[in-house]
């Protein structure tokens, strides 16, 4: 890492001092006048590999994400950029944390420690034997975990050199949600030769994120009754074996161990190299190398052993149909969380290459190869074709096919074994591949001659994409952005 | 594969100095859809990607960190 900050630093001293030039210059300003972008996206989706309950179970998910991006001319040189943002996600998957909130398929199990956790819904909650008994992984119930914000901030200072062939940035972000807190920083240079036809950048990222764990409820509870399954969150509630016959023979592996190691830190560095091919065509090549180190598997995520008896709560009827969608009353205690190594190196190369064809079609491209040393390998190819059919309305049909490897620690329900170091059942580092096509218009007024109080309406863009995977998990998402400029 | 990356971004690196472009003749590649970049308005569609899939970065968006993702 030292020898990276070292080559890093290198390079901007290098190249700041390469682009001095004595000679006065007409310039332009970077940025004419403040200008305001406001983003929201609608994204759902659902599938039947839910990784809170090991692999299987309800993936529904909605969210809704909005952000304000303002860009300020602070001199001819000088943008500072603010971005402010946030998603809100409903999820059947994330609210089975706790799978017995409203059910009682955890008997009189209630939370009742009164603390400010997963189960606060439980701490309010006064036990109810008419209850109906719905959890099971197909059903949402209705902790805490059901839902969260993201919000985040990021500021960005960029200053341009007065021949405008050298570019510096530094940022600063924080986010947070519900289990989760980043602080990052960065920053990068841009520099253009040959004419500007030939643009070369580097640039490095930082993140310090930290996690406030939430375990699964059962988990939890163990720990917090040191295995005594007569006490707490257990108190007459019934275990039963894959038989359906009440046992006390439930006991997570090796007692169920905390996370030790709630950072997660992830440091960045990449490189850009862009080039005009001709009056009509240009292309870029990226590439990206990522060390990530910390607790790199979600504390949320259920794991279960083939090679370990199977625990349950609820309805004994329903434990030889577990499997099945048409379960709605019997939940599997956990065996384990998902246990990944604290280590992992990425390596993206990406390139795009865009061609204008006519006044009417753009043909813009992208091909992305990923490695990492946790045994996922990935392509990904993007094809947009911008319809120009007006002045003002432009049409932009997509398509994007993408393919990944499996994870080496990725094993469906019940195919891990307890003798495994690392294991998770997430589908989302199984092997897979996906199409998703997408639509979408853009109406500009290069004049901005409609306006809000003072601010000009520049372009409107509305997308939707469509995404399948191979497997049962699908989704769609809705953007919409409004560009402004200030009078 | 990290060699083969280098020696084909040296060559190009080389030939680009064979080519200019002039200013007046950019007028096609300013265009905003030449952009080589992804457009601000598909942000989110990048996020959700880095969430449900095992690869990011080297496209501009997240490459890690900053969210309980991938």
């Amino acid at each position: 890492m030292k020898k990276i900050i070292f080559v890093i630093a290198f390079f901007f001293f290098a190249i700041s001092h390469a682009q001095e030039d004595k000679t006065k210059v007409y310039k332009k300003r970077v940025l004419e006048t403040t200008e305001v972008d406001f983003l929201s996206s609608y994204y759902s989706q659902d599938g039947e590999n839910a990784s809170v309950t090991g692999g299987i179970g309800n993936e529904h998910l909605t969210d809704f994400a909005s952000s304000i991006t303002i860009s300020l001319p602070l001199n001819a040189d000088d943008v500072l950029t603010i971005d402010a943002g946030f998603s809100a996600y409903t999820s059947a998957s994330s609210s089975n944390g706790n799978p017995f909130d409203t059910t009682g398929a955890s008997g009189n199990g209630y939370d009742d420690d009164d603390d400010d956790d997963d189960d606060e819904y439980d701490d309010k909650r006064k036990y109810n034997a008419q209850d109906p008994i719905i959890g099971s992984p197909w059903v949402a119930s209705s902790g805490a975990s059901k839902s969260d914000v993201w919000s985040t901030v990021t500021a960005d200072y960029s200053h341009s050199s007065d021949d405008r062939n050298f570019n510096w940035n530094s940022n600063v972000s924080f986010s947070a949600e519900y289990d989760y807190i980043s602080f990052g920083f960065g920053g990068g240079v841009l520099k253009q030769f040959n004419e500007k036809n030939t643009t070369i950048g580097l640039s490095g990222n930082a993140f310090f994120d930290t996690w406030n764990p939430v375990y699964p409820t059962e988990l939890k509870s163990f720990k917090q009754v040191n295995g005594n399954l007569n006490q707490g969150f257990f108190t007459g509630v019934t275990i039963l074996d894959q038989n359906g016959n009440a046992s006390s023979g439930w006991n997570p592996l090796n007692n169920f161990q905390l996370i030790n190691d709630k950072s997660r830190n992830s440091y960045s560095a990449s490189l850009s190299f862009s080039q005009i091919l001709s009056k009509n065509a240009q292309f870029s090549l990226f590439i990206d190398f990522v060390k990530q180190q910390g607790w790199l598997g979600n504390p949320l995520q259920r794991v279960y052993f083939r090679d370990v008896s199977n625990y349950f709560i609820g309805n004994a009827n329903s434990i030889n149909n577990y499997t099945s969608l048409g379960n709605s009353d019997v939940f599997q205690l956990a065996d384990d969380i998902e246990r990944l190594p604290n280590s992992r190196v990425k390596i993206p190369f990406g390139m795009r290459f865009n061609y204008y064809i006519n006044e009417i079609f753009v043909v813009r491209t992208y091909y992305r190869y990923y490695s990492d040393d946790w045994g996922v390998q990935s392509h990904t190819a993007n094809i947009e074709v911008p319809i120009k059919i007006s002045d003002k309305f432009t049409l932009y049909p997509s398509y994007r096919y993408y393919t990944q490897t499996a994870a080496d620690y990725f094993a469906p329900y019940e195919q891990h074994l307890s003798t495994e170091k690392y294991y998770t059942s997430d589908f989302d580092l199984s092997q897979f591949n996906s199409n998703q096509f997408g639509f979408g218009f853009s109406y500009t007024d290069i004049f901005a001659k409609s306006h809000v109080w003072k601010l000009g309406l520049k372009s409107i863009d509305l997308k939707y994409y469509n995404y399948k995977r191979n497997t049962s998990f699908n989704s769609s998402i809705l953007n919409v952005g409004f560009k402004f400029v200030m009078d | 594969m990290i060699k083969n990356i280098v020696v084909f971004g040296v060559i190009l690196f080389f030939y680009s100095s064979c080519v200019a472009v002039k200013e007046y003749e950019k007028i096609n590649i300013n265009d905003p859809d030449m952009v080589l970049a992804q457009k601000k308005a598909d942000k989110f569609k990048t996020n959700f990607h880095v969430y449900r899939e095992a690869a990011s970065g080297a496209n501009g968006g997240k490459s890690g960190g900053g969210c309980g993702c991938n």
